[in-house]
């Protein structure tokens, strides 16, 4: 037990001039608090027994304070003692409790906690019922104006005291000690990737399948439009994402300029064919195929044989390439030879094999509430939705309707997604430059 | 010297002190209900108009059932009361009913439009004690999808305010005007059952619910509305000193170690709102003009004054943290997580946000409003700007009532798109009260108060009303066994000068 107390207060406060809480005493001498309060106050009595008011307190109350005080206190004037006392109790019983919900408010026992100096102490603790514990708070060399300056205490403790682990605080202090309290040591610790990619991965395929079909849709339109994306439509397969590679890439070098085409092909080809050699490489994984499967909705390839044989497969391809040939004539553009001839084998190839892997059960598995296939669960559930129409009477109506809503969502999973992501961000970046690109050429038709 | 105590009233020798009881567990189960979607999932072109569409059509169910019991076969002469589908329905003279929101036209109301034309609109509405105007404007409607009915009539409680959904009865008057004679309510929902929800995450584990201990006391504050300045800093020590077991006597301190769990209902810190008052927009304008970083448009004392705050409590106790109306998260309900970049210290006792959107045990930033399981019961709490917005509609309303009047009609924050900023929800309402909680709180309250309110399903819920810290230095026990409630007061005597 540290006995050198003694030094530090009369250091402290006689000395320096300067108050001291139990809780900086405790602090400094790395001990209960509760031994702090005691060595306050033996301190402040001896020290007042060898000289009178050479030191001075200021004192915690705990307790309950009488009812009739307690509602005056809470009307402001607090500290008025016994006088004001006497006065406000035959006052508040003459009135029934003018407040509104007095009866909201006295049903909950109030425990006040006061902070006094000694001057006030008696008159304070006369304003209490029942004092459950009292101690001395801090000392000081002599009366204080503003108890605020009590808590220059604190901010030394939290200034010079601060280090050491705060979980073995209790030890130390005798402060109430919770054993469930986890606190990281890490600082600046980065933050795990896994969760947030985690998370992202199940966005992903929808993204692809919508950005597919929108730029579908949007090579039929341009098709109309100029000729010049005839091209595009010359390869017939909408689907599968190293074609869709391709067109992005050619289809606008080939309106702007013709040496710029070579370049583009140049860099486009390996592009794509490194895509499909990705795809063809890894056996392609159960998992992506339904989606390929789903994004296609021409009739050609919607039906899900499982075992399409050789000869159908030529037919198509025979067919493609007739249609690929028309068109390339109607181009009358040699450079263009390489081009329809690339994408289509390697869309062929892509599109068979996607072909060939289509499970047996495809079809049932959208119906199904739930079904885990390769790793990733998909399935359908029930979700209200609000949905606001138009009746008859052209009012709107809002309801809320159960809707039957797809979902899937990623398992833990091993490298299967990869050739996902890819057609996806090739899509997209296509998207906006086809886009571009086609009011540009429009813009020069025109011209 | 009183006599319970003398032990820390005495001289050496000084005995080995023995330890404090430890902390008793928290059970706590947050719910993410008001939590936002991130990033770029939020959006905010939607209109508002839907917020209102989908809450008559989520509440449209229970309200017309609660007033089918109640006027099912309702006559009044010979005539029977009959439901009406749309407001726009009702047909004169004729005793009907019918479900719809209410919109109250207020005089003082803040206006957009009066607001744009006197170009103040770049600072928030100046602050009114109350919306309703003395000049007799003030009217109420009943809305839905198809337009609007104007009613009046003697039993309209004084209480209704503009989102509550209600059903009315009565009859349209020559002019135009909807006479109601009674209204109706949705009610309190269905209230789980304690520790329904942890149990059942236990069963889905195939575990057994485990023997559970007596459960301790929650306490709550508000209103810190820290400075950084030093005047208030000894109250906040003491507030610390108290929660930590450190103040009082072994009795007193003993009883400290019942409390497990400490919530913050909101405004922590007094000047941090993103968005600033009128006045404080009119006080910086007519400061100097800085160009550059300015130090003294950034006070980082606060922050830091709260950092320390809950770093020093928190090896003790663990803490939930809602932001409120000037606490630094967004201004629009529901108000986001406090980001833990404020808090350099304490937020070592959270889980870092990138592997867990809650902290069991530590510090745990949550939603304004906030809604979770603590020891079993659920409990929702706000950091109460729904109830003081809802406070100006109303007069001679108290703030128990208020909070009453929001469960029965089953919305948090019925005036929300109205005249408290809101996130446009599109299909879900977190804001409707889906479970009925046993504990409902709203901070930073003027005084406090509570009551127990019973529903039609025996549903019983404890209604507290938190004062705010910074005026009356009271900080709110609830005993989480008896729902029993208790006030510690912390007081300076400062001396008489």
């Amino acid at each position: 037990m540290a006995e050198n107390y003694k030094e530090y207060l009369a250091a402290k406060v006689l000395t320096d001039g300067r108050p001291v809480t139990y809780r900086l005493l405790s602090r400094a001498l790395k001990t209960n608090v509760n031994v702090a309060k005691s060595m306050l106050y033996d301190f402040y009595t001896k020290q007042n027994a060898k000289k009178p008011k050479s030191v001075h307190a200021t004192y915690i109350l705990v307790g309950r304070k009488r009812e009739a005080e307690q509602t005056h206190g809470a009307n402001g004037s607090h500290k008025n003692g016994e006088d004001s006392f006497m006065h406000s109790s035959p006052f508040m019983s003459s009135l029934p409790e003018p407040e509104a919900e007095p009866v909201d408010e006295e049903a909950a026992q109030k425990t006040t906690m006061v902070l006094v100096r000694e001057e006030e102490l008696e008159a304070t603790k006369a304003e209490f019922e029942e004092i459950t514990s009292t101690h001395i708070y801090s000392l000081e060399p002599g009366p204080i104006e503003n108890l605020n300056v009590l808590s220059v205490c604190n901010q030394e403790i939290a200034t010079k005291y601060s280090s050491g682990d705060p979980l073995e605080r209790w030890k130390h202090y005798g402060s109430i000690h919770n054993p469930y309290i986890k606190r990281r040591t890490a600082k600046f610790a980065p933050p795990p990737a896994a969760a947030a990619s985690a998370s992202k991965a199940p966005a992903k395929p929808t993204a692809a399948m919508s950005a597919k079909e929108k730029e579908k849709a949007g090579l039929e339109r341009r098709g109309s439009v100029s000729d010049a994306n005839t091209l595009g439509r010359s390869t017939p397969q909408p689907t599968s994402a190293s074609n869709t590679i391709k067109k992005s890439d050619s289809k606008p070098s080939l309106k702007r300029d013709k040496s710029d085409i070579f370049k583009s092909f140049a860099k486009s080809k390996p592009k794509a064919k490194e895509a499909e050699k990705s795809k063809e490489s890894t056996p392609a994984p159960a998992a992506d195929e339904p989606m390929q499967a789903m994004s296609e909705d021409e009739g050609e390839d919607d039906t899900p044989v499982v075992q399409v044989d050789q000869e159908q497969q030529e037919a198509a391809r025979r067919k493609r390439q007739e249609r690929q040939d028309k068109l390339r004539k109607m181009m009358d553009e040699p450079e263009d030879e390489e081009m329809p001839d690339a994408p289509s084998e390697e869309e062929n190839d892509s599109q068979d094999a996607a072909i060939d892997k289509i499970p047996v059960p495809k079809p049932t598995q959208s119906e199904s509430a739930l079904t885990s296939q390769g790793g990733r669960r998909r399935g359908r559930r029930k979700v209200m939705k609000k949905k606001t129409v138009k009746d008859e009477e052209g009012y709107l109506v809002t309801k809320e309707e159960a809707v039957w809503e797809s979902f899937s969502e990623d398992e833990p999973e091993p490298k299967k997604p990869k050739p996902t992501p890819k057609p996806m961000s090739a899509a997209k970046g296509k998207n906006g430059g086809k886009k571009a690109q086609g009011s540009i050429a429009n813009f020069f038709k025109k011209a | 010297m009183a006599s319970a105590d003398t032990s820390l009233l005495r001289g050496a020798p000084f005995d080995d002190p023995a330890y404090l009881p430890s902390r008793i567990p928290s059970a706590y189960n947050p719910l993410h209900t008001f939590e936002l979607p991130k990033g770029a999932e939020k959006h905010y072109h939607q209109q508002y108009a839907d917020l209102y569409f989908l809450r008559l059509a989520q509440l449209k169910k229970a309200v017309k059932q609660r007033a089918e019991e109640a006027w099912g076969d309702f006559t009044l002469g010979d005539e029977k009361a009959r439901m009406v589908d749309r407001v726009l329905d009702v047909r004169q003279g004729e005793l009907c009913w019918v479900v719809g929101t209410v919109y109250m036209e207020l005089g003082l109301k803040p206006n957009i439009l009066d607001d744009i034309a006197k170009e103040h609109w770049i600072a928030a509405p100046p602050l009114r004690e109350t919306y309703t105007s003395q000049s007799g404007h003030d009217g109420m409607m009943l809305e839905d999808e198809s337009g609007r009915l104007r009613v009046f009539g003697e039993s309209l409680s004084s209480t209704s305010v503009t989102g509550c959904v209600l059903a009315a009865l009565g009859t349209e008057q020559s002019d135009g005007t909807f006479q109601v004679i009674a209204t109706q309510y949705a009610d309190l929902p269905r209230q789980p059952q304690r520790w329904e929800r942890d149990d059942s995450e236990l069963a889905m584990q195939k575990q057994n619910p485990p023997k559970r201990e007596r459960s301790g006391k929650i306490a709550i504050v508000s209103g810190l509305d820290m400075t950084g300045a030093d005047d208030d800093d000894l109250s906040l020590g003491l507030l610390v000193e108290y929660l930590t077991g450190e103040l009082g006597g072994p009795p007193d301190q003993s009883k400290a170690s019942r409390l497990s769990r400490l919530i913050i209902a909101g405004n922590s810190l007094s000047h941090a709102s993103p968005i600033l008052s009128r006045d404080d927009f009119n006080a910086k304008k007519a400061g100097k003009r800085h160009y550059g970083y300015d130090a003294s448009s950034y006070d980082p004392a606060p922050t830091e004054r709260l950092d320390q705050f809950l770093a020093d409590i928190l090896p003790t106790i663990p803490i939930t943290l809602l932001p409120g109306e000037t606490d630094p998260a967004n201004v629009a309900l529901p108000q986001q997580q406090l980001h833990p970049a404020l808090f350099s210290q304490s937020r070592q006792y959270a889980n870092p946000p990138a592997q867990s959107n809650e902290s069991r045990e530590g510090l745990d930033s949550v939603t304004n409003p906030w809604e979770g399981d603590i020891e079993g019961y659920r409990v929702l709490g706000t950091g109460g700007q729904t109830v003081t917005d809802l406070l100006k509609y109303v007069e001679d309303v108290n703030v128990l009532d208020v909070m009453e009047m929001m469960l029965r009609w089953r919305c948090v924050a019925p005036t929300a798109p109205d005249t408290l900023w809101c996130y446009p929800f599109q299909d879900d309402d977190p804001m409707l009260v889906k479970d009925c909680p046993h504990i409902y709180f709203a901070g930073n309250q003027k005084k406090f108060a509570k009551r127990v309110i019973v529903g039609p399903a025996d549903q019983q819920v404890l209604l507290v009303s938190v004062p705010k810290f910074s005026e009356t230095r009271c900080v709110v026990l609830v005993d989480m066994e008896t729902m029993g409630v208790e006030v510690v007061k912390i007081a300076l005597m400062q001396p008489k000068s």
